[in-house]
């Protein structure tokens, strides 16, 4: 059972949650007893049940612990079966959360979303804006995550987080695949799981950086130069891809460039090898300006950023345009910062009724 | 910080090395796991990437320290 507090009303308990460094510094819903219990119902579980275990403190992630990360979010009930899983992945041993969250680089857990799970938990988008302000569910699931990481994994800023600046995406930073505009199979079929699965995919990813390019309406020469307009964004010398080389990375195509790929009969597979062909740096380059992280002995012709094409997301979001989005990536800890997806376990969540409105 | 806990949890003496801005992140770990008492050496901030004439300059100032703390460790 989770520890009370107790404060004289919502105004006063705001301003202890602030004071406890509790809050991500924004104002959080107060996670009453009878809030926290209704998400708990939602997720269908024991309230004790033990997801994992969040670093750098080492608190154990209980699916009531989340719960309370969610309310103060602002979740609805229909979110927690994505905040579950989005807590699953980063609780994998795989994604090297105690380290991410302790480590100087910029990297938040970006949240992607596929399958049912994007209509189904709260309406996730992957259209216009997904990554900014105005989308309840995109912004209450990612927060939560980080309140989670925050309280359960005691994630604070200059004593255990130990981020030089940060950056905006560790507030939220949850999207859903644009699946109905992709000319691809949907993320995760790419993964392992079938159509009619959802799953969430988490990444340690910075910002995104926005990459521009104008289709000229020559079909494979728009797809080659995109591509590698997408790399230079994707791995330039200043990106930890670059340097530290063999961690993951993600490239969200918008429709209208997705549609170059389309045109040009290029699989996600295909663009992803030719992401990984064009992702290197010359070895007397890394020497000259990589310091330490240059590889040592002998040049051997290019350095790839990437140990395979597969370590480079590939996914269709946000609204139709020039614009489409790369996040590289710190590339360091145990595993160099993998991705993790988890299955969305839709069917063991329960109704919940919110003011006479029933919720699935 | 963790890789002196993992040592140490080996059963072999260790001593972590941490720069004076991140010392309070050693609190942090040390406390997170129970171990206020893990044995640590404070170096100036920055010491990576200073140059190796600096860092051998540190290296034998804190010497005798780390040798103090991996006596009082074993």
């Amino acid at each position: 059972m989770t520890e009370m507090l107790s404060a004289a009303d919502e105004s006063a308990g705001l301003e202890k949650l602030h004071a406890m460094r509790c809050t991500d510094g924004l104002p959080v819903v107060i996670p009453t007893r009878a809030r926290v219990d209704r998400l708990v119902l939602a997720t269908g579980q024991d309230a004790d049940m033990v997801l994992g275990t969040m670093g750098p403190a080492g608190g154990t992630a209980t699916i009531e612990k989340v719960a309370v990360a969610a309310v103060m979010a602002g979740c609805l009930p229909d979110h927690m079966p994505v905040v579950i899983a989005a807590v699953q992945a980063v609780v994998d041993p795989a994604f090297d959360l105690t380290e991410m969250q302790s480590t100087t680089h910029c990297t938040a857990p970006l949240v992607i979303v596929n399958g049912p799970a994007r209509a189904a938990c709260g309406g996730i988008s992957g259209g216009f804006g997904a990554l900014g302000p105005g989308h309840r569910a995109n912004a209450s699931i990612g927060r939560a995550l980080r309140l989670a990481m925050i309280n359960i994994g005691g994630a604070r800023p200059g004593e255990s987080d130990m981020a030089l600046l940060g950056h905006p995406g560790k507030f939220t930073y949850c999207l859903a695949e644009d699946e109905e505009s992709s000319p691809f199979a949907p993320l995760h079929t790419s993964l392992g799981f079938t159509p009619d699965d959802s799953a969430v995919t988490v990444i340690g990813a910075e910002a995104p950086h926005s990459v521009l390019y104008s289709p000229t309406g020559d079909i494979a020469g728009d797809a080659k130069r995109m591509t590698e307009v997408l790399a230079i964004g994707l791995a330039n010398m200043a990106t930890n891809n670059a340097q530290l080389r063999n961690g993951a990375a993600v490239v969200v195509l918008n429709p209208e460039h997705a549609e170059v790929y389309r045109k040009a009969n290029m699989s996600r597979e295909a663009v992803q090898k030719a992401l990984y062909d064009l992702c290197y740096q010359r070895p007397e380059e890394l020497k000259r300006l990589a310091g330490g992280f240059a590889p040592k002995g002998e040049d051997r012709g290019p350095v790839h950023s990437f140990r395979s094409h597969e370590d480079i997301l590939v996914l269709v979001a946000g609204g139709t345009g020039l614009y489409s989005m790369v996040m590289p990536t710190w590339c360091a800890g145990p595993h160099a910062n993998r991705y993790v997806t988890k299955k969305v376990e839709l069917d063991v969540y329960c109704e919940v009724v919110i003011g006479g409105t029933a919720t699935a | 910080m963790r890789d002196g806990i993992s040592v140490a949890n080996l059963g072999i003496p260790a001593v972590s090395l941490v720069t004076e801005k991140f010392w309070p992140q050693g609190d942090f770990v040390a406390n997170s796991i129970g171990m206020p008492g893990l044995p640590r050496v404070q170096l100036p901030h920055p010491t990576g990437g200073t140059g190796r004439d600096n860092m051998r300059h540190i290296a034998e100032r804190v010497v005798p320290e780390i040798v103090a703390a991996l006596r009082k460790a074993s």
